[in-house]
C-alpha cells in the first residue's frame, strides 16, 4: 500500500485546477485519471496517431484546455499524474483502490479531492436501445476526437444550448440535421446563447453556430419531445410531438420523420459514486442534476479533508469547475500546513468572488433545462429501463406494486435493475423518477442507489495477487 | 453506410487492418475499434444477452458498455475506448461472450 498525503481523482478542469493550486504551495499531490491523458471530457486530447489538420480552427475550449495543461505541467515537480488509473472503490480508514493496466493498487490518503465530473442523463423511450441512437456527448466525441460522423440524416432531441453546438458540428462535418427538438421553452437566441452555462467562451463561437444552423435551414422545434425510435436492426424512423410545460407529450401532434441517427442530450448527472463511498453526506438537487455532496465554502464535504469539486458536485460547467478546484486546492494545502490561513484566504478570494458572480446567472439556466416529470413517462411496458440487465418498465412497475420496496436499493435487489455493466449510470436516475412517480412521492424520498466497489467493471484477473496489496 | 470519416478535420496516421467477423476493415492509428467500424458502416457491435437485440455505441465515453465486443479472444472489451491495433481479430459479441481458456 502506498501512503500519499494528497490524492486528486479526475484530471478534468476541476482536478487539474486543484492540483495546480496545491502544487504551487509546495504540497506534493498524486492525480489519478482513468483516461490516457489529462483534460477530462471538455479538454480531452487526441489519441496518439491523430493530429488536427488546422490548428487555427481550434475551439476556444481547446485553447483554454491547452493553457490549463501548460500550467499543470509547469508545476509537475510536485504532481504525480497516474494515467489509465481507474479508482474502483473508496474504503474505511481513508483507503482507495485503483485499477491500472491489469493490476490493482491501494493507496492510503490523508486528503482527497474528488473531481469525477458528470455523465449524460439517459432517458428511456421506446426504441432507445437501437443502434443509431447516440448520446449527444458521444456524438460530439466521435466528431471532435475521432473525425467520424456516425450518420447521414440526424435528429437531435433533448434540452439546452449544447444541442445547437452539436447541430453545427454535424452540419460542418457534412451531415444533415432534420430537426432539433428542444423539450424546454427556451427564450430568445440571445438568452439561449448567454445560457451556455460555464462556457462563456462559447459565446464567441456562438454566432458561428447560429449562423451555421440558420444557413442549413434546420428547424428548431421548442416544446417538442422524441417519443419513439424504430427500424429494422437500426434507426430508420423517429416519432416526435409537441409537449406541454411538464414535458408531457401531446400525442395528437405527433409526426414521423425518416432519419438514420438520433442524438439525445438531456443534460448531465453528477458522478457521485466515489463521494458516496467516501462517506460524504449527499442531498438531492434536481436543478444541479441529482444527488450531490453537501459542501462548505472551501468545497470540503461532510468528511474532514475530503473535498468535492466540479460537475460531480453539481453540474455547472468547466469555468465553475476550475474555480472550485482552485479553492479546494488552496484549502487542502492550508489544512496540511503548506499555507498560512491568511495566505490561503488571500489566494482564494478572487476565485470565490468569480464564483459568486457566476451563480447569479444560474437560475435562468436551471429553470430552462431541469427535466420535467413527463420526460420519464415516455417508456411503455416493454421498454427497457435498465439496458444492461434488460429490465423493462412492466417488471419494475410490478415489483413496486407487489414487493413494495421501501427504497430504490430494495427495488434494485428485487429486479436487478441497475446491477449490470454500467452500474446504474444509465438507468439510476430514471429508476428513481419512475419509482417516485409510481408511489406518488418526491424523487429524493426513494433514496440513492448505493454504489458497490468495483464501481466500474474490472477483469477478474486483477484480484489474482491480492496479497501484494 | 451511415458513418463516414470527416474530410479535412484530422490528419490520420498509419493505416492498419483489423479483422471483424473475418472481414478485413481498414482503419487508422488512433481510431477506436468502434469508430473504425462505424466509419465502415457497421453499427451492430453486439447482441444483448437476454433479448438478443442489436446494440451499438451509445455513450461514447466508456460508461454504458453498449459497444462491447470480443477482441483478440477477450470478451466485453469497450470498443469506444480501445484503439485499433494492426491485425486485431474483432468479433460481434453474442450475449456475455465466451472466454477462450488457454491450457
Amino acid at each position: 500500500m502506498k501512503h500519499i498525503e494528497m490524492v486528486i481523482i479526475g484530471a478534468g478542469p476541476a482536478g487539474i485546477s486543484a492540483a495546480i493550486e496545491a502544487a504551487k504551495s509546495g504540497m506534493k499531490v498524486t492525480v489519478l485519471d482513468e483516461n490516457a491523458k489529462t483534460g477530462g471530457r471538455i479538454f480531452s486530447q487526441l489519441n496518439e496517431g491523430l493530429k488536427f489538420n488546422d490548428p487555427k480552427a481550434h475551439s476556444s475550449d481547446f485553447k483554454k484546455g491547452t493553457k490549463l495543461l501548460t500550467e499543470f505541467l509547469a508545476n509537475s515537480h510536485n504532481i504525480n499524474f497516474l494515467s489509465n488509473a481507474q479508482v474502483i472503490g473508496i474504503f474505511p480508514n481513508r483507503e482507495l483502490a485503483y485499477h491500472q493496466n491489469g493490476k490493482l493498487f491501494r493507496i492510503r490518503y490523508k486528503g482527497l479531492i474528488i473531481a469525477t465530473g458528470a455523465f449524460e442523463r439517459s432517458v428511456p423511450f421506446p426504441g432507445w436501445t437501437l443502434p443509431g441512437v447516440f448520446t449527444a456527448g458521444g456524438t460530439q466525441t466521435l466528431i471532435k476526437m475521432q473525425g467520424i460522423l456516425p450518420g447521414k440524416k440526424f435528429l437531435l432531441a433533448g434540452t439546452g444550448p449544447l444541442q445547437l453546438v452539436l447541430a453545427n458540428q454535424i452540419i460542418e462535418a457534412g451531415g444533415e440535421v432534420e430537426a432539433i427538438l428542444e423539450a424546454g421553452k427556451t427564450g430568445s437566441w440571445y438568452e439561449t446563447m448567454r445560457a451556455i452555462w460555464g462556457n462563456w467562451n462559447l459565446l464567441v463561437d456562438g454566432l458561428r453556430y447560429l449562423n451555421g444552423i440558420r444557413k442549413a435551414k434546420v428547424p428548431i422545434l421548442r416544446n417538442h419531445l422524441i417519443l419513439k425510435a424504430s427500424g429494422d436492426g437500426q434507426v430508420e424512423k423517429a416519432v416526435f410531438s409537441k409537449c406541454d410545460q411538464d414535458w408531457k407529450p401531446i400525442e395528437s401532434t405527433s409526426q414521423t420523420i425518416e432519419v438514420d441517427t438520433i442524438c439525445l442530450g438531456y443534460g448531465f448527472v453528477p458522478s457521485v459514486d466515489l463521494s458516496r463511498l467516501a462517506g460524504c453526506e449527499h442531498q438531492f438537487e434536481a436543478r444541479l442534476g441529482g444527488w450531490i455532496p453537501v459542501r462548505d465554502t472551501t468545497m470540503m464535504t461532510s468528511v474532514p479533508h475530503v473535498y468535492s469539486v466540479g460537475d460531480g458536485s453539481g453540474v455547472a460547467g468547466n469555468i465553475v469547475a476550475g474555480l472550485e478546484g482552485r479553492i479546494a486546492g488552496i484549502a487542502a494545502a492550508q489544512s496540511f500546513g503548506y499555507l498560512s490561513q491568511k495566505a490561503a484566504k488571500q489566494q482564494q478570494s478572487p476565485f470565490l468572488n468569480a464564483l459568486r458572480k457566476l451563480t447569479r446567472f444560474r437560475k435562468y439556466l436551471d429553470n430552462m433545462s431541469v427535466p420535467r416529470p413527463g420526460l420519464y413517462e415516455l417508456a411503455n411496458d416493454k421498454t427497457l429501463i435498465c439496458r444492461c440487465e434488460e429490465i423493462n418498465l412492466r417488471t419494475i412497475k410490478k415489483a413496486i406494486q407487489e414487493v413494495k420496496p421501501e427504497n430504490i436499493n430494495e427495488l434494485k435487489r428485487t429486479t436487478r435493475a441497475g446491477m449490470g455493466h454500467c452500474q446504474h449510470k444509465m438507468c439510476g436516475h430514471a429508476l428513481q423518477e419512475i419509482m417516485a412517480a409510481q408511489l406518488g412521492i418526491n424523487p429524493s424520498e426513494v433514496g440513492a442507489i448505493r454504489p458497490r466497489p468495483p464501481i466500474k467493471p474490472v477483469p477478474l484477473g486483477v484480484f489474482e495477487d491480492l496479497e501484494r496489496l | 453506410m451511415e458513418g463516414s470519416r470527416i474530410k479535412g478535420k484530422l490528419i490520420r496516421g498509419k493505416k492498419v487492418d483489423i479483422f471483424v467477423d473475418g472481414k478485413k476493415i481498414t482503419a487508422y492509428e488512433g481510431e477506436t475499434i468502434a469508430s473504425a467500424l462505424i466509419a465502415a458502416g457497421i453499427r451492430t457491435l453486439n447482441y444483448s444477452s437476454k433479448e438478443h437485440h442489436p446494440r451499438s455505441l451509445y455513450c461514447g465515453i466508456g460508461l454504458c458498455y453498449n459497444c462491447i465486443m470480443t477482441v483478440d479472444g477477450v470478451p466485453n472489451i469497450k470498443t469506444c475506448q480501445t484503439v485499433v491495433k494492426d491485425g486485431s481479430i474483432v468479433q460481434t459479441q453474442k450475449g456475455l461472450g465466451d472466454l477462450e481458456v488457454k491450457a
